[in-house]
């Protein structure tokens, strides 16, 4: 303390400092302040582990656009969550996102939960995700039902179609082909769009693709259990005598396909379908409301002939009215007489003929009745261009008597030869007939009568030569000589000739002459008497 | 002790200066956790939005190239706050304990420290102008995070502390030795 004692000594006027001492413990205000430090630190750290969600992965087959520690988990534009890391995943054929969800996000994570990455799309639906371009590209999440916990996802390619939460019902299609469909496809119903493909996928047995379409409400419930789901896509174009028509749900179904579906006015309305219920999707609405007849009787047809030109699905029809389809054509060869037929199956659909009257025989025995007026089942040819065969059931009271073979599974129709089978085997019985007639002879005999001929031609030539020979020349002087003679009496008939003028003159004189007898004649008639007596004198003219 | 002109209390060493100066010493320690960890500027561009601390926004510099700029922050917001807080720590650790050991040099230590600490500070004024004047709406904005508050803490806290620290006492130790 050298420097204070110095420092007194200096100023040794001033007085005396006192001394003070604090006694006992006092606590300094100043930790306070890492007290403070100490607060906020631990409700960080609490703050911290208590918005910890839960960490989950999710693998998808690219990471494009997704950024470790920036990519958000967002549910309706709402941040739910952040990509902590991404790293590849075994095989290098996917790649394992870990993100951090927000808490409270636990029940929302169980197996039906999906996860997708939001990026600009442009698809025939529309564009989608325009607000990624500048944002970055984020993880969007259908939070899933209510089922088993998981905290490992797999993560869609395509985005779904958000319907959780939503007021509707899903329906399931069963359709034979996808054709243009797509997810989010509309959903038509009196031309408004009620709806839209969710998802789909092929079957178990890969013999059909399911469609999976969702409802908005309150058009569900124009859903019935006997509604008809049509593939509404592309344009519907119908000739006819009418015109030219031309059908289509919307533009947009034309580019990019749609759904349709309505409840055919000849059946009672079923009632609501129950959510999920599984409907057939017909390829067109006239498919659709065929399909509304609901009773087909099948029918089994044999033909002989060749039915190139029959199609499954050609129509069969009854004097022109469509009444049924063929279902289906095979080959058979039939060991017991050993020839080879053709069955083909059809449908026949009693309820597109009026039934008047009073019923007053059962099914079978008015088929029986009607085969022996006549009925008979017949290929014929719908377009000579296509060469498209149908077949057509009529009347042929003439044909030969058959009877239905009331067989299982199916019975079978008698049917007539077609057309063109009935003129191929006349021409074929014609030939037959050709055949027999003696040819070769013919064609022996037919050679000698040419000989003959010839020799007669011959003969003729040698008579005509020697005609030319001998009767030509002689001909020719005669034929001179009455050309001279023709030309003499020509020159003498000529009325300048004086051989005509004397004869002109010596008829003149022969017609005075004429009129002379003629007057002498008259005037004898009259006066008989003058023959003898002579003339008299007061009767002369 | 009592001024005799003013009747101030007076006293002979900064009163209670080892234990305030460990006090903040601490509190800073703990402040320059979550300065650290928690972002310190939030950039929004575009609908993008990027959260940076003071470490990542040294690499994201380091990686475009601006080392000269990465090297300032670096310099100016993670070396000089930890080295200020361990200097202070290691000589108040040295008093406590009363070293001997080169005195002189430990008072240059805490010169030094009393001098540079005010510019630490650089940072939270770049982010404070930086939030001022980025404010393009949906262009871009930055926003201060919360890291930017702890990190203010963290230099005012050592300000505090160096202030508080009294470096006589360095020397004091000396003295009763020789006695």
């Amino acid at each position: 303390m050298n420097e204070q004692d110095s420092g007194s000594g200096n100023h040794s006027s001033t007085p005396e400092a006192i001394v003070k001492t604090k006694k006992g413990f006092s606590f300094s205000i100043v930790w306070l302040v890492p007290l403070v430090a100490v607060l906020i630190g631990g409700w960080l750290v609490y703050k911290a582990v208590s918005e910890k969600g839960p960490t989950i992965t999710i693998t998808f087959d690219t990471a494009e656009g997704l950024e470790a520690g920036k990519t958000k988990i967002k549910y309706k534009d709402v941040e739910v969550g952040q990509v902590e890391s991404i790293t590849l995943g075994k095989g290098l054929s996917h790649v394992i996102v870990t993100a951090e969800m927000t808490k409270g996000a636990e029940p929302y994570l169980t197996e039906s939960t999906r996860f997708w990455v939001v990026r600009a799309r442009v698809a025939a639906g529309g564009v989608s995700g325009l607000g990624t371009i500048f944002s970055g590209a984020y993880i969007g999440i259908e939070p899933g039902k209510p089922g088993k916990r998981t905290l490992s996802f797999k993560g869609l390619e395509i985005p779904p179609v958000i319907t959780t939460g939503l007021p509707g019902a899903h329906f399931m299609l069963k359709a034979e082909k996808l054709g243009s469909l797509d997810i989010g496809s509309p959903v038509y119903y009196r031309q408004i769009k009620v709806g839209q493909v969710v998802a789909y996928e092929l079957e178990e047995d890969d013999k059909a693709v399911d469609i999976k379409i969702f409802i908005d409400a309150p058009h569900h419930e124009a859903v019935r259990r006997n509604t008809r789901f049509w593939n509404a896509s592309g344009l519907d174009v119908s000739v006819d005598a009418g015109g030219i028509k031309v059908n289509t749900e919307s533009f947009v179904a034309l580019l990019v396909g749609g759904i349709a579906f309505d409840t055919p006015a000849n059946l009672e309305p079923g009632g609501p379908a129950p959510e999920n219920q599984t409907f057939r999707l017909y390829e067109s609405r006239e498919q659709s409301l065929e399909a509304a007849y609901v009773e087909k009787r099948p029918w089994l047809l044999h033909f002989e002939g060749s039915v190139r030109g029959l199609t499954v699905g050609a129509p069969v029809d009854f004097r022109g009215i469509e009444i049924g389809r063929v279902t289906d054509i095979n080959l058979e060869f039939d060991w017991k007489k050993r020839a080879f037929h053709i069955p083909v199956l059809i449908e026949l659909e009693p309820e597109k003929i009026d039934w008047v009257g009073k019923k007053t025989m059962d099914r079978r025995e008015g088929m029986d009745f009607l085969v022996e007026k006549g009925l008979r089942a017949q290929l014929k040819q719908g377009s000579l261009i296509t060469g498209q065969l149908y077949v057509a059931l009529d009347m042929y009271p003439d044909a030969t008597p058959a009877k239905i073979v009331w067989g299982e599974p199916y019975a079978e129709l008698p049917t007539i030869p077609t057309p063109l089978e009935e003129i191929t085997r006349n021409v074929s019985k014609i030939i037959d007939k050709f055949e027999k007639i003696p040819l070769e002879q013919i064609g022996n005999d037919l050679r000698d009568t040419m000989a003959h001929l010839n020799k007669v031609t011959e003969d003729l030539q040698k008579l005509v030569q020697n005609l030319d020979a001998s009767v030509v020349p002689a001909a020719n002087a005669t034929l001179e000589q009455t050309q001279k003679t023709l030309i003499k009496v020509d020159r003498l008939l000529n009325a300048e000739s004086p051989t005509g003028h004397e004869l002109k003159r010596a008829l003149g004189e022969l017609a005075d002459a004429a009129r002379n007898i003629s007057i002498l004649a008259d005037y004898l008639e009259r006066h008989p008497d003058s023959l003898v007596f002579g003339k008299e004198k007061g009767n002369e003219k | 002790m009592i001024c005799p002109r003013c009747g101030s209390v007076l006293h002979q060493r900064k009163p209670r200066s080892l234990s305030r100066t460990w006090a903040l010493v601490i509190a800073a320690f703990i402040f320059y956790i979550p300065a650290n960890v928690l972002p310190i500027t939030k950039v929004t561009s575009l609908g993008h939005a990027q959260s940076d601390t003071i470490m990542s926004g040294v690499i994201y510099f380091l990686q475009t190239g601006m080392w000269p700029i990465a090297l300032v922050i670096f310099i100016a917001s993670i070396f000089v706050p930890l080295a200020k807080l361990l200097i202070l720590t290691f000589l108040l650790i040295s008093v406590q304990r009363k070293w001997q050991w080169r005195p002189k040099d430990r008072t240059r230590l805490y010169r030094i420290t009393e001098a540079i600490g005010r510019w630490s500070m650089t940072d939270i004024f770049v982010v404070t102008i930086l939030v001022a004047l980025v404010k393009l709406g949906a262009l871009a904005t930055i926003d201060a995070g919360p890291g930017a508050i702890y990190f203010a803490a963290v230099v005012v806290t050592t300000i505090f502390a160096a202030m508080s620290f009294d470096p006589r006492l360095i020397w004091d130790s000396m003295e009763t030795n020789h006695e």
